[in-house]
């Protein structure tokens, strides 16, 4: 059997693919894993999963739609940092700031208040 | 806390019967000297045969896996002779021109694997792995502090070891695949390596003062019945007969021994061949020192996992 592996290497990371063992089942694979994929290289955790486990979905299968096929690049944050739309929000925001800044200084000529 | 004040080290919040390596009278020093001969020698001797593996285990991981153990009992037997150098032995003296009469290893771990035997290495693994646990859970107690400092680091690798000969004689004592041929291939290598297993326990002639000044305040008669009681059982729960009960009377025990017990220097014919094989390159170079690739182990890892 085939079982993949996947290593943690703190605990704030998420688990990476590093290879895989061959083991005649799943606690001859931990066994073995620990010796392929973390002798050398530290790790917090390892997973070990039976490669028939994972579902696969792949880009090249017919009916598959990994995004689709139109244009949505509507959807991306970064297309709003140009053009009038970005301009308006940029002079919006300047002069939220230019009030802000002038309602401070008013309050601290006020003294007591 | 200790009353002594002589030393900061790691284990000064312990009080110890025994000083550090400079301050033991002559039998005290004889009798660490033949502790640590035969916990190094037991190491190092198997680290070779388990080497024999390399990349001719059954498979790819398991290759790897008994690569890594006898790598790990390479690093065991480096932490005791560094502690047999502190007495002023060397290197050479201690491995490379040492006569093979002058070992002390048991003679489990120098026994050749027949071809392709991994039945074999697995149940060599298992009988050597328990020896191996309650050698250092007894010298977890002992009175000598450089000891004591180092058995921690050795039982952290312990524990694979033991689950990896575990494992593997479950399975080819269930049998996957071929199940006779499994099963019948633990049998013999139970048969063939039990009493090469009882020399582990032979003591030597220090073995009086070793317990009584504390360098393995246990001794070696008790760690053997432990020993008996923790793996006769499991072998019989899988099926496997062995030559005695757990319970059976020492003295029957004894009765098993092999001619040549290892721990006084007599050795069956296959350490000669061994020790040759290992001591060639030295031998061929003409060298007179051995290289040393890495740090004193004393310095290795400062700030580590003492405690």
């Amino acid at each position: 059997m085939i079982f993949e592996v996947f290593r943690q290497e703190t605990e704030s990371d998420y688990h990476e693919h590093v290879g895989n063992v061959h083991a005649p089942d799943e606690e001859m694979a931990r066994l073995f894993a620990q010796v392929m994929h973390a002798r050398r290289k530290p790790a917090n955790s390892l997973w070990v999963v039976p490669k028939e486990e994972i579902s696969e979905v792949d880009a090249d299968d017919p009916g598959v739609a990994m995004g689709g096929t139109t244009q949505k690049a509507y959807r991306w944050a970064t297309n709003y940092s140009t053009g009038r739309m970005a301009e308006e929000i940029e002079a919006s925001e300047a002069e939220q700031v230019e009030a802000e800044a002038r309602r401070r200084s008013t309050r601290s000529e006020g003294g007591d208040d | 806390m200790a009353t002594e004040d002589t030393d900061t080290g790691p284990w000064s919040d312990r009080g110890f019967a025994l000083g550090g390596p400079d301050e033991l009278s002559e039998r005290e020093q004889a009798a660490v000297e033949a502790c640590l001969r035969a916990l190094a020698d037991d190491e190092f001797v198997l680290a070779e045969r388990y080497t024999e593996w390399q990349v001719r285990g059954p498979t790819l991981e398991g290759d790897l896996a008994v690569a890594n153990i006898a790598q790990d009992e390479l690093g065991h037997a480096r932490l005791w002779y560094d502690l047999l150098e502190d007495f002023g032995h060397t290197e050479p003296e201690l491995i490379w021109e040492r006569p093979p009469e002058d070992f002390r290893h048991a003679t489990l771990v120098e026994r050749p694997f027949a071809r392709g035997d991994w039945a074999d290495a697995v149940v060599r693994g298992f009988l050597y792995d328990e020896f191996e646990r309650l050698r250092l859970d007894a010298l977890a107690d002992t009175e000598y502090p450089r000891i004591a400092d180092r058995v921690g680091k050795v039982q952290g690798e312990e524990h694979y070891h033991r689950e990896h000969a575990r494992n593997w004689l479950e399975r080819l004592a269930e049998g996957r695949g071929d199940p006779d041929n499994g099963h019948r291939r633990v049998q013999e290598a139970i048969d063939r390596l039990f009493p090469h297993a009882l020399t582990l326990f032979v003591p030597t002639a220090y073995e009086p003062d070793i317990v009584e000044f504390g360098v393995r305040p246990a001794p070696l008669s008790e760690l053997r019945q432990a020993w008996l009681d923790e793996v006769v059982p499991v072998l019989e729960d899988f099926g496997f007969r062995l030559p005695v009960a757990a319970d059976a009377h020492p003295e029957a025990v004894d009765t098993l021994l092999p001619t040549a017990r290892g721990r006084d220097g007599e050795h069956t014919d296959a350490w000669a061949d061994l020790h040759d094989e290992f001591t060639f390159t030295y031998r061929q170079l003409d060298r007179s020192e051995a290289p040393r690739l890495m740090v004193d182990p004393d310095d290795a890892d400062e700030g580590g996992d003492h405690p």
